[in-house]
């Protein structure tokens, strides 16, 4: 036997590449939380307003406004990066975005006929029609590219790219149109956490929790569906019927999430990019280490979005991008010596 | 242990298969022959459960293939595809070990049984120095042996392999080839070498026209004139041995 050579291998092994072992890290995931937390306390002494701690109990400041931002600053990273690292593994396409469905077109174009329409003084009026303008594009997405009970994967994404192009000129042609209104559509398009509400917390809060705990359900059957359809369907993944119970659980997700607060680009696509290059490609390490990271950017980005300029706002959208690009760069240019 | 009545494939009106009926017993190793596009790997899909022939039906075990659920499938059969897809950054280990997935449930972990079964296979292989490798710094045929392994770590009673051997150098197909008698399993394998097919395989399919033009003891079935039917080239048998004419 050769294994009197070898030395055999502890349980749980050590074989996997630099730090990367198979299993995910509690350690890991605890580390994150405790900085999350910490991050979210200290985003909420920060702002246009700064508080002492004895005081900031009693102000109606950080209970009516601050808190529920933080908070839907994080639930709206943690959902747009699981989205991201779940829908790269379902499509198989590391180019890949919560966005790429039409969800976020969807959303600006329901938004900007709602704006216009002046329903912004209605609770959850703009958010309202966003979520079901984005709902029923990803439909009608879903309608062109299903084959009889199965979904042609290159026509579904390109489907949503170019619906997703169209929209955007039906976008421009509005505010063209309606000049007056411009800014607040170019806002909401860009993404802000300025109007956040425990209302908005209310509402994204339990689809967040439910879609977040599929995705991570279906974390094994994720990384089999990288190998292929018919691969994974060979090794025992009911493809089909889980593509599905994903497509629909990540799509209600980006679209609540959307809805809320706009459309806030790259985390969902840099993300799970960026967990992957430390941590592996085994989804089940993604997926929750993606949530936490996420959610830590987005809260780190939102607070630089408010505090930079206060007592103006930078929207945050351009800030994740500022902020993302060169921290992912430079993590491509890291890992690239590996090799 | 697999058994074939009846079927047919077609896209729309183009017939692949054509009214086919075989029975392939336990632990025999079945070599399936026969011309570019004639419909080898359709063969292999139905066998496996991945394509629903339009007519006809398959049973694995006496059971139907429709009526397992993909989980019970991927215990009875494993695939080894002609190209396999290797995208994202998967070690070489992480791969084989994601043959184990039709015996975890959702949210649990690898035992130490499914990291032993791994080892094994991917030593089996040779493969085992390869277990930090990642796609892209594998060879073809290291790839290829990954993807045995992965199907061996399945141990399932059952392996279908769409022409494992041809991305490999003489050593590697003979060492691949001497691993599947040695494992004993019902093997259906597209193969395209003749002799190493005699060698090493039990039965043989030939398949021409969409039909099954024969099937039984290899040895008896890859007479000169079947194969001047099936392939068109003339051939001549000395010492169990196929030599052709150029």
């Amino acid at each position: 036997m050769k294994s009197s050579v070898h030395k055999r291998s502890t349980y749980p092994p050590r074989l996997i590449g630099e730090g990367s072992g198979v299993r995910l890290n509690l350690w890991v995931v605890a580390g994150l939380t405790v900085l999350l937390v910490a991050a979210m306390a200290g985003s909420c002494l920060l702002g246009a307003v700064d508080f002492r701690l004895d005081e900031i109990f009693h102000s109606p400041i950080f209970w009516r406004l601050r808190l529920p931002r933080v908070v839907m600053s994080v639930l709206v990273g943690a959902v747009l990066s699981v989205c991201g690292a779940a829908y790269q593994s379902i499509f198989r396409n590391p180019l890949t975005d919560p966005y790429v469905l039409g969800v976020s077109s969807g959303a600006s174009l329901g938004a900007a006929v709602a704006i216009l329409l002046g329903l912004e003084a209605w609770l959850w009026g703009v958010g309202g029609m966003a979520l079901v303008s984005a709902l029923l594009t990803v439909l009608f997405i879903y309608r062109i590219a299903s084959i009889g009970n199965r979904m042609h994967t290159t026509t579904l994404l390109l489907t949503g790219v170019c619906l997703t192009l169209l929209i955007s000129a039906l976008i421009s042609f509005l505010m063209v149109l309606n000049q007056e209104k411009m800014d607040s559509i170019i806002f909401w398009t860009m993404g802000s956490f300025g109007s956040s509400s425990w209302t908005d917390v209310a509402v994204l809060a339990p689809v967040a929790v439910v879609g977040i705990a599929v995705v991570l359900y279906y974390g094994r059957d994720l990384n089999l569906l990288l190998a292929g359809s018919e691969a994974a369907q060979s090794m025992g993944v009911e493809v089909e019927k889980v593509k599905r119970v994903l497509l629909l659980a990540t799509t209600l997700m980006v679209a609540f999430a959307v809805s809320s607060c706009g459309v806030i680009g790259f985390v969902g696509l840099i993300v799970p990019h960026a967990v992957r290059l430390v941590a592996g490609a085994d989804n089940r390490k993604v997926v929750p280490y993606s949530m936490l990271c996420g959610a830590l950017f987005v809260l780190v980005c939102d607070t630089l979005a408010r505090y930079l300029l206060r007592p103006s706002e930078l929207p945050v959208g351009s800030l994740t991008a500022i902020v993302g690009a060169p921290l992912f760069i430079y993590l491509l240019y890291k890992n690239k010596k590996r090799y | 242990m697999i058994e074939l009545q009846h079927i047919g494939v077609s896209y729309g009106d183009r017939v692949i298969l054509n009214d086919l009926n075989a029975e392939v017993a336990e632990g025999r190793i079945t070599a399936v022959m026969g011309p570019n596009g004639c419909g080898k790997t359709t063969l292999l899909r139905c066998i496996g459960g991945l394509l629903e022939p339009t007519a006809g039906r398959v049973l694995i075990a006496q059971k139907e293939v429709p009526a397992y659920t993909a989980r019970e499938m991927a215990q009875q059969v494993a695939f080894v595809r002609q190209h396999p897809q290797t995208d994202f950054e998967f070690s070489a280990f992480e791969t084989v070990l994601m043959g184990r997935n039709p015996y975890q449930r959702h949210l649990q972990n690898e035992s130490q049984e499914d990291w032993d079964i791994v080892e094994r296979c991917m030593r089996q292989t040779g493969t085992w120095h390869l277990r930090q490798a990642k796609p892209a710094q594998m060879s073809g045929g290291e790839l290829q042996r990954v993807m045995i392994a992965r199907a061996l770590a399945q141990q399932t009673p059952v392996l279908l392999m769409d022409e494992p051997v041809s991305n490999l150098d003489i050593a590697h197909q003979l060492e691949i080839m001497r691993l599947l008698r040695e494992a004993g399993k019902t093997t259906v394998i597209v193969i395209h070498d003749i002799n190493l097919a005699l060698r090493f395989c039990d039965d043989v399919m030939l398949l021409h026209d969409s039909r099954l033009l024969y099937h039984g003891p290899i040895a008896d079935g890859l007479t000169p004139e079947r194969i001047a039917t099936v392939y068109g080239v003339t051939a001549h048998r000395t010492d169990g041995q196929v030599i052709f004419d150029f």
